[in-house]
């Protein structure tokens, strides 16, 4: 592979994952104009659940609620920079650039561990 | 808990957020450091929301300004890999030693080491790309050469980067501070990308903005779980900072060096006295 095709990689993931993720969220927001925070897109009743919990949002997004989508938009630009990590240890790895593939190997095990250590 | 923010306020906060994204993807810091303030003083946000709020706007930042910096290659993706793994392992270091180490007295120091970079800065403001010396072996072999095509100039400048000890070191400081503090420390990656390293200021700002994201992430994990991102803010933080990311990525390839560096010197200015006044109680 050449640096070009790594760099259209990169680009492409991290264009994907803020599209994505900007979508959500003016979803969610803009919903929230209309039907509030708490409410539904279909309707249901209000919801109580705290909206700083990230742990209600399945429940949430199977209720259109506003809050449970702006939430998975925030997760997922969140993980975007991870993602990127990944995908440049699998480019590095089909370019068989051997020490840039350990070091965004070691790079990725890290931010993996870091996530179990700052707890 | 805050109560709902009226629509008024969200626009407001939207506002601020583009402004924010727009000087942070130009000079490779996060938006964090206009979103704190902007929430708490103006409004009254509770700092603990805008703190994780801050933290979302340092990974829009970064991958908002990224999505073009990289494809127009101002972005060194060797250099930044290379250096995450200093700045990562330093935010891990960082985070154990929270315990530890008195978090007013490293503002202090951290502000006064901003201030007097940001002196030095001011003597190198004019200044142009100076073109590659041949780069040495070490940088070669650990791909830290490059180019990019700088259309202020209507050529490709190429760079290769020097120090690099000591700006592997300072990255490890700027991930320490990271991990300790809770900020992206954009201002000092700048610094060791540019200063220490001697990579062009176009350069290591969107190679800063670029790495930035990834130490945020690391950190974000405890916010969320800590139940600091409330989408009630985030999300229109998240949207405005998203916005003048991509444009501000767009408009820096245009710029010469000297003014992304004349956008610089101010941000760092201003980021070293807020830090001043947080390690003095005073923010």
């Amino acid at each position: 592979m050449t640096a070009e095709r790594f760099r259209t990689w990169v680009a492409t993931v991290l264009i994907i994952g803020v599209s994505i993720s900007a979508a959500l969220i003016a979803l969610g927001f803009g919903g929230a104009l209309f039907v509030g925070w708490s409410g539904s897109l279909l309707g249901r009743a209000a919801g109580s659940a705290d909206p700083s919990d990230f742990s209600t949002v399945v429940a949430g997004l199977t209720e259109l609620r506003p809050i449970a989508i702006a939430q998975v938009g925030l997760l997922v630009l969140v993980a975007t920079p991870v993602v990127r990590v990944a995908v440049s240890l699998i480019a590095f790895g089909l370019e068989r650039d051997r020490l840039y593939a350990a070091i965004t190997a070691s790079v990725l095990a890290l931010l993996l561990l870091s996530l179990l250590v700052v707890r | 808990m805050i109560a709902s923010v009226p629509l008024g306020a969200d626009l407001g906060i939207f506002a601020i957020s583009l402004a924010a994204g727009f000087v942070g993807a130009l000079a490779g810091v996060g938006g964090g450091i206009f979103v704190v303030p902007a929430l708490t003083l103006l409004f009254g946000v509770d700092i603990r929301l805008a703190i994780g709020a801050s933290i979302v706007s340092v990974i829009a930042t970064s991958s908002g300004a990224a999505t073009a910096y990289v494809r127009d290659q101002m972005t060194d993706l060797h250099i930044g890999m290379f250096l995450e793994l200093a700045t990562v392992t330093g935010a891990i270091g960082g985070a154990l030693l929270t315990a530890i180490v008195a978090p007013a007295l490293l503002f202090v120091i951290l502000g006064l080491v901003l201030l007097g970079s940001a002196g030095l800065q001011l003597l190198r403001l004019a200044e142009l790309p100076t073109e590659a010396s041949p780069p040495s072996p070490a940088a070669v072999r650990l791909h830290l050469v490059g180019s990019y095509p700088d259309r202020s100039m209507g050529r490709t400048v190429g760079y290769s980067a020097r120090r690099i000890p000591l700006g592997f070191a300072l990255m490890v400081v700027a991930g320490l501070v990271s991990g300790l503090l809770g900020i992206g420390s954009g201002a000092l990656k700048v610094l060791a990308l540019d200063g220490a390293m001697g990579l062009p200021i176009k350069v290591s700002s969107a190679t800063s903005n670029f790495m930035i994201g990834v130490t945020a992430a690391a950190s974000a994990g405890i916010y969320l779980s800590r139940g600091d991102v409330d989408p009630r803010i985030a999300a229109p933080v998240a949207l405005g900072v998203l916005g003048g990311a991509v444009v501000g990525a767009r408009i820096l390839p245009h710029l010469s060096n000297p003014a992304v560096r004349r956008i610089f010197v101010p941000v760092l200015i201003v980021i070293g006295l807020q830090t001043l006044a947080r390690g003095l109680g005073l923010a």
